[in-house]
């Protein structure tokens, strides 16, 4: 009967969404809604990583910075930009599949940092390669994303609230699934998980491509609405900032808290855009202190104040 | 031959500037043998201290080494109080919240520099910053061998410390076995908030050698952090000659990079290596 409910909650939220630029709601909207739903997707799929599945993965940036430049230099080659999202996403999984031969050796801090160092060798890599020559700028400078002004400002906003519904209805139905029992198998104890018969590598490693190729459209779609990357941004560790804000002010390691969590990163950075250096200070002081006051974040409490008023209610 | 005779002057420079990444990694893997964290902020802590020292010098007129007197106990108290306030709590929780919040305390780090001392690169300018020594046709930067020795003088009063003090032997305890340690009467709370304070202090003199040796901005903790792990892991944890030799290598490998490679070489062949050293030896390659 919930889940029924919660469907039908999900189909409503999402009709009112999509008609939004119809109905001719303000640009400025599309505008922040559009940064919600992309950071949703990132901060769900990192949700999914280091809330269910154990993986404490500091490259975000890397899969997001694969998919814009995926898409970017497609562009370039004469494929239309929703193919190059696409195949961005395809470009990312097929990334964590590579790394995972290296980082998946690694356990816990050791993870952590060997992640940490996979966004900051593409920068590296990408200041010096220009993958498609002629007239074009490249390599360190950048590339700008071809044809991107022939794309209406609603088909952006409408990918981008694709890919931030994609990532709730997967993160809704792996949690619902056998592969989703599986995860919290592994997350509360993945030595007896595995002494129950739960592949546990198979499992991770199937949450960090599941979570790279959707991070890599994601990236793709962003980067198509800036129309410019470059590699000091796309493979910034702003990007890790944002994922793991939005995660942990939420709560991580619960279904809603990314949600939770994204709409106060947007409302931050919207708010703060006028004093940047503050805005990231102010950024770094929250995520210490709710990590300190408050773990599980915004919803933990939530969970905690219902169980407060049930309790009160049987005694 | 004259290939050859072009290599020495990067290789000689790579290992004297290894003493850096050495001050670097001991507070790193001293933190990380006691509380088992990775404390993230570290590169960027050591960053503060070349800024610390950077104002220092320019309202003073102070010569940076002098800085040292100052800032090792400051730094060392500001280590107690992250310690106290902030990583212990959050590592009593689980390891994840701990490099969450160290990373939180990264981000805090990096942009309160950002804002006292703009994005602008700063360096530390003293009246021997140029001065050079030539031995054959390699010319060798007198700051470089301050760093060397600096790291030689540090390795030796650390290791003094941690064999022949009772703190140091608690804090040795403690990283080899915390429960054992807490039995044979050992306060591991103590001993942590002291490991991380040396630490600290550590990250202040690898700031000031720093300055003197490089140009940076608020960002250039992150490659140090990472540098600094690679050393710690390919040295071994608690293995003090193998943290030294760990050094040497990078910043061999930091030179060498550069020298075939040019400028984005001198972070990417570093930064590969720690992938390849994680993977090849995830517990490290000396290490227990």
């Amino acid at each position: 009967m919930r889940s029924y409910l919660l469907l039908m909650l999900l189909i409503a939220v999402a009709v009112g969404l999509t008609l939004l630029p119809v109905v001719g709601a303000p640009q400025i909207w599309l505008l922040y809604l559009f940064y919600f739903f992309v950071f949703l997707a990132a901060a769900n799929m990192w949700n999914l990583l280091a809330g269910f599945s154990g993986l404490l993965a500091l490259c975000p940036a890397a899969f997001i910075g694969l998919g814009g430049y995926t898409m970017t230099i497609l562009t370039w080659l004469g494929i239309p930009y929703y193919l190059g999202i696409v195949v961005g996403g395809a470009v990312a999984a097929l990334f964590a599949m590579i790394i995972s031969v290296s980082v998946f050796r690694m356990r816990g801090v050791y993870f952590a940092i060997g992640t940490l160092v996979v966004p900051a060798i593409l920068r590296l890599v990408f200041l010096r390669w220009k993958p498609v020559g002629g007239d074009l700028e490249g390599g360190g400078a950048g590339y700008m994303v071809k044809g991107v002004r022939a794309i209406p400002p609603e088909t952006t906003y409408w990918l981008a609230l694709a890919i931030g519904l994609v990532s709730v209805i997967l993160v809704v139905t792996i949690l619902r699934s056998k592969f989703g029992l599986g995860l919290a198998a592994i997350r509360d104890n993945d030595i007896s998980a595995a002494s129950s018969g739960i592949d546990v590598f198979r499992l991770k490693l199937s949450s960090f491509i599941i979570a790279a190729s959707v991070m890599g459209v994601a990236g793709g779609i962003f980067y198509m609405n800036q129309g410019y990357i470059e590699p000091n941004n796309a493979f910034d560790i702003n990007w890790l900032m944002i994922v793991l804000l939005a995660t942990v002010i939420g709560g991580k390691g619960l279904e809603w808290g990314p949600l939770t969590g994204t709409v106060i990163v947007v409302a931050l950075r919207f708010q703060m855009a006028r004093y940047v250096g503050i805005s990231s200070l102010i950024q770094g002081l929250i995520l210490v202190v709710i990590m300190l006051v408050a773990p599980q974040g915004i919803m933990g409490l939530v969970r905690d104040l219902r169980k407060a008023a049930n309790s009160r209610l049987v005694s | 031959m004259s290939q050859l005779s072009g290599l020495a002057s990067p290789v000689v420079i790579g290992i004297l500037m290894g003493g850096l990444y050495v001050t670097i990694a001991l507070g790193l893997s001293l933190v990380f043998g006691v509380m088992k964290v990775i404390n993230v902020a570290h590169g960027d802590l050591v960053i503060l201290g070349s800024y610390l020292a950077f104002s220092a010098i320019t309202i003073w007129g102070l010569n940076p080494l002098l800085w040292l007197v100052p800032s090792l106990p400051l730094f060392f108290i500001l280590g107690l109080l992250i310690e106290k306030y902030l990583l212990n709590r959050a590592a009593r929780m689980s390891a994840d919240a701990a490099l969450i919040v160290a990373f939180g305390l990264a981000l805090i780090v990096q942009n309160a520099s950002q804002m006292i001392w703009t994005p602008q690169t700063r360096a530390l300018t003293t009246s021997y910053s140029m001065t050079t020594f030539t031995v054959g046709n390699v010319y060798i930067p007198l700051v470089y061998l301050l760093d060397f020795a600096a790291a030689l003088v540090v390795m030796v009063a650390l290791r003094q410390f941690l064999e022949r003090t009772y703190l140091g032997q608690a804090i040795t305890a403690a990283s080899q076995d915390r429960q054992t340690a807490e039995l044979m009467g050992i306060n591991p709370g103590r001993v942590s908030q002291i490991a991380f304070g040396i630490a600290m202090a550590l990250a202040a003199t690898a700031g000031i050698f720093f300055g003197l040796t490089f140009s940076f901005n608020p960002t250039s903790g992150t490659a140090l952090l990472i540098i600094a792990f690679g050393v710690t892991i390919l040295g071994g944890l608690g293995s003090m000659v193998g943290t030294f030799i760990g050094g040497m290598i990078f910043g061999l490998s930091q030179t060498l990079g550069g020298h075939f490679l040019g400028p984005t070489g001198q972070l990417l062949v570093p930064f590969l290596m720690v992938l390849v050293v994680l993977t090849i030896r995830p517990q490290g390659l000396f290490g227990r």
